[in-house]
């Protein structure tokens, strides 16, 4: 607020000198202006919140400036000044939206009070247009957690009325594979037609478990189990467990980290399945023998990463989306659309953040951040 | 080689599930038991000679957990593989504390199934085993023959 200039526009030099020596005298910064035009001009270099502006001038006048500094500058207050006879023109431009109006001649006192005000009037929406958007967010965020919460129960019961059913197919199937692989069934007629619909079943019923499965550990809180977190310990050791699929497309990971060791408290195997589900998706995201980089910086009181990889990237209508449950590109069996769903669930979880950015055809870097969740002393 | 069968128990109350999973054993030459509740379970257990228990944990009336503890009580040696359908992994793990081999996901890989229904098959003789050494050992120390 205090960056902000006044801005006194009158076309009688001596008036407006007097006030703006007078005004600079009380510390006011402030930029002048002769006529309506210079004033715009003006306020659409400078950074400008009060005009205090003469009504009766040559060229536009004070109400045309107040109706374009209102409907180009809303955040803006008028104070106008009319001649002493003319308290009429005051009162239209109150209506027109001025702040105020001073009969000529006035007093500085005067002034300055109706400009403080206009500022706390100005300050005063701000910090209402700030509280309104804040409602809206947490507004936003409620919606969004409640129905997180009600797809958790929602889930956890679907799963279970799912999984029931799918373990008797499961059994039903596999018996039917075992009594058709039995030497008393091995001559009989379109055999190999059976085998095959009896494995799409079987591969249709992975499929779904899947799912479930996936659904499942989101549902289900886990309690922290909080201990030391060596971070480059377990990105090795993802590394590892993913050594196969990394050989398969040629893939190199870089692991670089920017300071010291610091060993944090969180919950490793929590924070394993976060490595091993971005990890895995960037390997599927990158194009053979390319590299995924991990950069690892200690905080005073957590962890950063950022894994980066230089693959197809994210079409940016997607990035909004990406977290949402079911979200995925993948062809359909291929990827359930509960990764970066469940992945988000245990960030916050562990009162972390998580966030990414990417390029179409660039690549996609995800930033992760864990705190320590041990007590203060 | 011929194996030789396991004693299985299923419950479950899911009936049908128990029917096809036992179809499946039985047809791999297992020899199967089933209960539909955990009392049936307890009196299974009274008059067959069972090696291996797999135990689904959500059951109405007694749970699994309830019926684990007692199986325990009862006949410490019998191996108990638990099941769920429902995520309740934390509630695994409590049975595994409680003296269960494992657990396994519903619906469950059946190779995986049988691994562990082997495993917990040869936890059990291993014991059995020792436990007939240890008798041994007592009666020559008995009879004076150390």
């Amino acid at each position: 607020m205090e960056s902000s200039k006044l801005l006194i526009v009158d076309d009688e030099e001596n008036f407006r000198n007097a006030i703006v020596r007078r005004l600079k005298k009380r510390g006011h910064a402030l930029i002048e202006a002769d006529c309506a035009e210079s004033a715009l001009m003006s306020m659409a270099k400078e950074s400008i919140d009060v005009i205090v502006s003469d009504i009766k001038m040559p060229g536009m006048d004070g109400l045309s400036l107040l109706a374009q500094i209102k409907s180009q500058y809303p955040d803006c207050e008028v104070i106008l000044l009319t001649g002493h006879a003319n308290a009429t023109d005051g009162v239209s431009g109150i209506k027109q939206g001025a702040f105020d109006y001073l009969s000529k001649p006035i007093s500085l006192d005067h002034l300055i009070n109706k400009i403080n005000h206009a500022r706390e009037k100005i300050s005063r929406r701000k910090a209402e247009e700030q509280e309104a958007l804040f409602k809206e967010s947490i507004k936003h965020k409620m919606i969004a957690t409640e129905r997180l919460a009600s797809l958790g129960t929602l889930s956890a019961g679907v799963a279970h009325e799912i999984n029931n059913p799918l373990a008797i197919i499961n059994e039903a199937c596999g018996w039917m594979q075992t009594i058709l692989a039995s030497d008393q069934m091995k001559s009989i007629p379109r055999k190999n037609d059976l085998d095959k619909a009896l494995s799409k079943i079987e591969t249709s019923i992975v499929r779904a478990r899947n799912i479930t499965h996936h659904l499942l550990q989101f549902s289900r809180k886990p309690d922290n189990i909080i201990s030391d977190v060596n971070m480059d310990l377990l990105i090795t050791e993802t590394i590892q467990f993913l050594s196969k699929e990394l050989e398969k497309k040629n893939i190199h990971i870089s692991v670089q980290n920017q300071s010291n060791p610091v060993v944090i408290g969180s919950d490793p195997s929590q924070i394993r399945q976060v490595l091993l589900n971005l990890l895995t998706n960037a390997i599927h995201a990158s194009f053979p023998d390319e590299f995924i980089e991990i950069f690892i910086s200690y905080k005073k009181n957590g962890v950063c990463l950022e894994i980066k990889d230089y693959g197809e990237g994210i079409p940016p209508e997607n990035l909004n989306t990406v977290f949402e449950p079911f979200f995925t590109t993948k062809a359909p069996g291929e990827g359930t659309g509960l990764g970066l769903f469940v992945i988000k669930g245990i960030v916050e979880n562990l009162k972390g953040t998580i966030s990414l950015t990417s390029q179409l055809g660039r690549g996609t870097q995800f930033s992760i951040y864990f705190p320590c969740l041990y007590q203060k002393e | 080689m011929i194996s030789i069968p396991i004693n299985i128990l299923l419950v479950d109350d899911e009936k049908d599930f128990v029917e096809m999973l036992s179809l499946r054993l039985t047809e791999k030459k297992e020899s199967v038991f089933l209960a539909n509740n955990g009392k049936e379970c307890l009196e299974i257990i009274e008059k067959e000679s069972i090696d291996v228990i797999i135990l689904d944990l959500k059951m109405p009336g007694m749970d699994g957990i309830q019926t684990l503890k007692k199986i325990k009580a009862k006949s410490p040696l019998i191996e108990v593989i638990m099941l769920t359908g429902h995520g309740t992994a934390e509630t695994a793990v409590d049975g595994m504390k409680l003296g269960a081999f494992d657990y396994l996901l519903k619906p469950c890989d059946f190779d995986t199934l049988v691994q562990k229904l082997n495993a917990a098959r040869k936890r059990k003789e291993d014991q059995e085993e020792r436990i007939r050494q240890a008798e041994a050992k007592l009666l020559l120390r008995r009879s004076g023959v150390i």
